[in-house]
């Protein structure tokens, strides 16, 4: 006789975050595409424009890794949606927002080996960091960058079907993000998450800063864009892949 | 009164999506235990309406119970003792043929211990255990498409959905998913079984509906329905004539050994005679056309459906 087994909420979600962690890894153009875009941009300051230039930019371009996991998480459930394995999954005793959240889940540990490798880089290629500087901040700011790079990716994948289509439309989200940003460049708006953690990450790490009108009311701002963004594109996403 | 003991059951059930009737106005009785076919040509509403009884797809109206559980209302007591092949390769690509079956065995919350064995013994059963341990993108097509079938039973189900199970199959694969499915059937799951080869409803089915733009247009077992065009032998041909097509069935349909013709397609008529081998030229002398392309052979599923729609299943 056929037995009817009791799955566990939290058993799925590790099962599930395991699983995209290991079909992400697998793909080498997704490992090329989390570390080499900012890999290039810490090569280009460094031996194009020169170490003084790079101890200035290096902040922007740690800030500038976890921006990249927006086309990652829009590429993820895209793919699930266009190849029908979320609803193959749904079939199974396992809730659509157990799914979603381990998307969610693998891409923050994605972020934080990312966040970590690229820290480890630009000291290896030589950049000055204030002795005072917080390392916990260090890691802490660009992790929290991480959560509206969820949210950006969570709203552009309730809206396109392929993989692909997530892929080229998130440069329309990651280059605003970057250059309004002043990430590799001068800020030109300084609401948006990337300027706000640019500036807390600069005072952190070229002043040693811990002051709270820099950093501390800059993470809050950025957690609520953060916030503001997984809501709206949890939203999103539940409505546009209702009906299969 | 007799109270059946119903797998499925479904009144006055609906799919439109927008004009498109997918599935209009389904009622089914399937019984416990039973290997029940649906048969249908492409766009019929087959796999709609197994979408809807496995619950990822809303009705647009009526109502069904399976396993006894409302299909809008105990969403999760139907998914924990469903199985679903979907018609469709559905695996992840950059998982082997093991992770990708545990996966969902995992989802069901089978213990590790239980869903190892079984995933080995399965894999064994079909072939694949020699290879189990390469990523799932560098399979070919019948390796999948096994996979797909594992995928679908590793928590042996009560109820299990294959839609299409065998789609692209060559013939020996083909045997070995029969005989897998076959297994399951005799361990008392009840087996809803897609397809449109009429090989496959008649080889494996207790009991078949032929649906045809979301209609039910027949049911009973696969000797029934066969049984009810007759007790001849089928005849096929092509004629040049076309435009004289149905007083060529007329004149046939007079010798009292023929029982019925229906032209099918635009070129071909199909007729239904007893000891129809032996009498092909008493019909050629009676129809007074040349007959091309004749072949002779027992009634099959396939014209049953031609008889009803005067199409075949395939075109
Ligand atoms: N999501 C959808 N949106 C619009 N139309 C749909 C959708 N799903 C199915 N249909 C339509 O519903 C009809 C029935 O489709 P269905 O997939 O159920 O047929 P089927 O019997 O499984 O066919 P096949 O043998 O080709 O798999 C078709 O006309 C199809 O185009
Ligand atoms: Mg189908």
């Amino acid at each position: 006789m056929e037995q009817i087994f009791e799955p566990k909420f939290t058993n799925q979600l590790w099962y599930l975050t395991v699983k995209n962690f290991k079909s992400m890894i697998r793909e080498i153009s997704q490992l090329v595409w989390i570390f080499g875009y900012p890999l290039v941009f810490i090569l280009l300051f460094r031996f194009g424009y020169g170490l003084e230039t790079f101890n200035i930019f290096a902040p922007g371009v740690v800030i500038l890794a976890p921006i990249v996991l927006i086309s990652q998480l829009a590429g993820h459930f895209a793919e699930e949606k266009e190849s029908g394995t979320l609803q193959r999954l749904i079939t199974t005793p396992v809730s659509r927002s157990t799914v979603l959240l381990s998307g969610l889940f693998s891409q923050l540990i994605v972020a934080a080996i990312q966040i970590i490798v690229m820290l480890l880089l630009i000291l290896l290629f030589g950049v000055s960091i204030n002795p005072n500087a917080n390392i916990f901040l260090l890691f802490f700011i660009p992790f929290i960058v991480a959560f509206t790079s969820l949210g950006f990716g969570l709203i552009l994948a309730s809206f396109v079907r392929t993989a692909s289509s997530a892929g080229g439309l998130a440069w329309f989200i990651i280059l605003p993000l970057q250059f309004l940003g002043g990430l590799l460049t001068v800020p030109l708006v300084g609401f948006i998450p990337t300027s706000l953690a640019a500036e807390a990450m600069g005072a952190v790490m070229i002043n040693g800063s811990i002051a709270f009108d820099l950093v501390g009311l800059n993470i809050i701002f950025i957690a609520i864009w953060g916030i503001g963004l997984i809501v709206l594109g949890i939203l999103l996403f539940q409505r546009k892949t209702a009906i299969l | 009164m007799i109270i059946l003991d119903l797998a499925i059951e479904t009144n006055n059930l609906k799919k439109y999506f927008g004009v498109i009737h997918a599935v209009d106005g389904i009622d089914l009785q399937i019984p416990k235990g039973s290997l029940f076919g649906v048969l249908g040509p492409n766009g019929a509403g087959k796999t709609t309406t197994i979408k809807m009884l496995s619950t990822i797809l809303p009705p647009t109206s009526g109502d069904a119970s399976v396993l006894g559980f409302d299909i809008k209302k105990d969403v999760l007591e139907i998914k924990k003792r469903i199985g679903v092949c979907p018609q469709e390769l559905v695996l992840y690509p950059r998982l082997n043929a093991r992770e990708n079956i545990h996966l969902i065995a995992q989802m069901h919350g089978m213990s590790k211990k239980d869903y190892k064995e079984r995933t080995d013994d399965l894999l064994g059963k079909m072939n694949l255990l020699d290879r189990s341990k390469e990523l799932v993108k560098n399979y070919s097509g019948g390796m999948k498409r096994r996979i797909n079938v594992l995928m679908a039973v590793i928590h042996e189900p009560e109820l299990l959905f294959f839609d299409e199970p065998t789609a692209g199959l060559d013939p020996q694969s083909r045997r070995v998913v029969w005989d897998f499915i076959r297994d399951f059937q005799e361990k008392d799951s009840t087996i809803i079984l897609t397809t449109h080869s009429m090989e496959e409803a008649d080889d494996l089915s207790d009991e078949l509906i032929i649906i045809d733009h979301g209609k039910i247009i027949t049911q009973g077992t696969p000797d029934e329905l066969k049984g009810k065009l007759g007790e001849g032998d089928i005849l096929e041909f092509k004629v040049k004539e076309i435009e004289q097509r149905n007083e060529i069935i007329e004149r046939a349909t007079k010798l009292d050994f023929v029982q019925w013709g229906k032209s099918v397609g635009k070129h071909r008529i199909v007729l239904n005679a007893l000891d129809g081998l032996r009498r092909v030229s008493e019909i050629m002398d009676v129809i007074k056309v040349k007959m091309e392309d004749i072949s002779v052979r027992k009634n099959t599923l396939e014209d049953v459906f031609i008889d009803l729609t005067g199409r075949r299943l395939r075109d």
